[in-house]
């Protein structure tokens, strides 16, 4: 599998992605995140990860947090997020502009 | 007589509020004022995270003397040849231009009961919350046989900049089958692998231009950071070229002629072409000025980066003795977040979220061939404390390590933009 790709089959349940993200809470821990993905939505070797959809945003995370997504880096990162907080960051990246 | 907002308070919305917070204002001064001391990977991250997220609530002052700041991460990738000293360098006008009033001079001097910050130009700024960031300085007499007037003939380079400049033109000019020298600093220190990818780079660097020097490496550590990946990179990439001499076999004991450029380790003399000498390190000298630091660093409360000797003066990253973090760019930007949300916090009531910090360090050992090692960290009375972590495997495939490489890339990318704007 080719590193950061996740593969089809995965899927999170209708009421993980039914949560409404928390803007402000998502702003902070974006912080988190800028380290290496910019906030612009430059990608130089990283992904850009701005403007995305709620659905493919939060099935990612959750494919990282599950392991069903390659690169340690983000199964770390994401292995200590709460739902919640998965939904608070995609509500935050969809408002910033690629 | 100007109405004092500390008394205005007092007299009626503090009494109004009740057993509220005080938040912290400043005396007879319009916005809370915040000096950041260090325009680095910690000091760089808070000043534009403060401004930016308080909304010009906050004056915010960044004091740095470099005009041109070139980051410590990268630069052995410079020495390599992968990087040119131009992509390491950034400066400071997308931070001004953000609302930091960026002052390129150098703290001299902190009055913890006046709340001021002094500057070698004559100026003095007061503060209601100071950020140090200052970095690394070295420990005197770490190495004997070399002080800092001795680091033109035996370069540091562990501080970016001219220093991996002149550490470059020495590799450049080496002899044909010549000695390049590195000691190696005792724990704890900037980068824990930075050392040995540097090792890995001036390998790199002579396998294409000078195939039968060779490197020795005196150090007073038993083992190091990666040190499994870096061996067999060494083996792998360079065999033979290597000499790695730990405190196990006399590493630790050395000293330096920088005049005769020598280096006598466990009592051989061996001549050298060029030596790299890296100092034990301690905190940057205005962290100790200010007296927040204990012993060689300046111990931190983990919850948000304020000190143990006072809750108004706050250290990031290197300078700072938090607990499990390394001392990296990565976890200077990372703790820089926390305490922004903090300071801002304190000073104008925005929400304050709890802290989590993160790192990871990328090291090239050759061509398209990266490794990395990296770990989650949270907030605990005592410290911050490791939470989770992973290191890349030897016997990776060239697959992986070249992404890994392109992965750090794009970090650098992003933590400068994160950092400068």
């Amino acid at each position: 599998m080719v590193p950061g790709s996740q593969p089809e089959e995965f899927s999170v349940s209708a009421e993980i992605l039914a949560l409404e993200g928390d803007l402000e809470y998502g702003e902070y821990l974006a912080s988190e995140c800028t380290t290496c993905h910019q906030a612009d939505g430059s990608a130089n070797g990283i992904p850009s990860i701005t403007g995305w959809e709620t659905e493919p945003f939060v099935t990612a995370l959750h494919a990282y947090k599950t392991k069903h997504r390659d690169n340690e880096v983000m199964q770390i990162i994401a292995n200590r997020m709460s739902d919640e907080e998965i939904a608070a960051l995609a509500a935050y990246f969809k408002t910033l502009e690629n | 007589m100007t109405i004092n907002r500390r008394h205005f308070l007092g007299s009626s919305a503090a009494a109004a509020a009740g057993l509220a917070a005080p938040m912290v204002k400043a005396d007879g001064h319009g916005k809370p004022r915040v000096v950041v001391v260090g325009g680095g990977a910690g000091g760089a991250t808070a000043a534009r995270y403060i401004a930016k997220d308080s909304k010009s609530a906050i004056d915010v002052t960044l004091i740095e003397p470099s005009r041109m700041y070139y980051t410590c991460f990268f630069s052995n990738l410079y020495l390599g040849g992968f990087k040119e000293i131009e992509d390491i360098g950034h400066s400071y006008g997308t931070l001004a231009s953000g609302g930091v009033n960026v002052v390129h001079d150098w703290a001299i001097g902190v009055d913890r009961d006046a709340k001021t910050v002094s500057l070698a130009g004559g100026a003095t700024i007061a503060y209601d919350k100071l950020i140090l960031s200052p970095g690394i300085d070295f420990v005197e007499g770490a190495v004997e046989g070399w002080d800092v007037s001795s680091q033109n003939a035996m370069p540091h380079a562990y501080k970016a900049g001219s220093q991996s400049e002149l550490l470059k033109a020495q590799l450049m000019a080496m002899p044909e089958g010549g000695t390049f020298a590195m000691v190696a600093p005792p724990n704890p220190y900037r980068c824990p692998p930075g050392p040995y990818e540097r090792v890995s780079m001036v390998a790199h660097f002579l396998k294409n231009n000078n195939p039968t020097a060779k490197i020795i490496v005196a150090d007073p550590k038993p083992k190091f950071s990666k040190m499994a990946l870096f061996q067999e990179g060494w083996a792998d990439n360079y065999e033979g070229m290597v000499d790695w001499i730990g405190s196990d076999f006399g590493g630790d004991s050395v000293s330096v002629d920088p005049n005769e450029m020598t280096v006598t380790i466990d009592g051989e003399v061996t001549n050298v072409d060029v030596c790299n000498v890296i100092p034990a390190m301690k905190a940057g000298r205005i962290a100790e000025l200010a007296g927040v630091t204990d012993g060689s660093w300046a111990p931190v409360n983990a919850i948000d980066m304020s000190t143990k000797a006072d809750p108004d003066v706050y250290v990031l990253g290197d300078s700072s003795q938090q607990g499990d973090m390394p001392k990296s760019g990565f976890s200077a930007n990372s703790q820089a977040k926390v305490c922004a949300n903090a300071v801002r916090g304190a000073l104008t009531g925005s929400k304050v979220y709890p802290a989590k910090f993160s790192n990871t360090c990328w090291s090239l050992i050759d061509t398209d061939n990266g490794v990395k090692v990296g770990a989650t960290y949270e907030a605990t009375d005592e410290k911050i404390a490791k939470v989770d972590g992973f290191i890349s495997a030897t016997g990776e495939s060239a697959e992986l390590r070249k992404a890994t490489y392109e992965e750090s890339e794009g970090w650098y990318a992003g933590i400068t933009a994160d950092m400068f704007g």
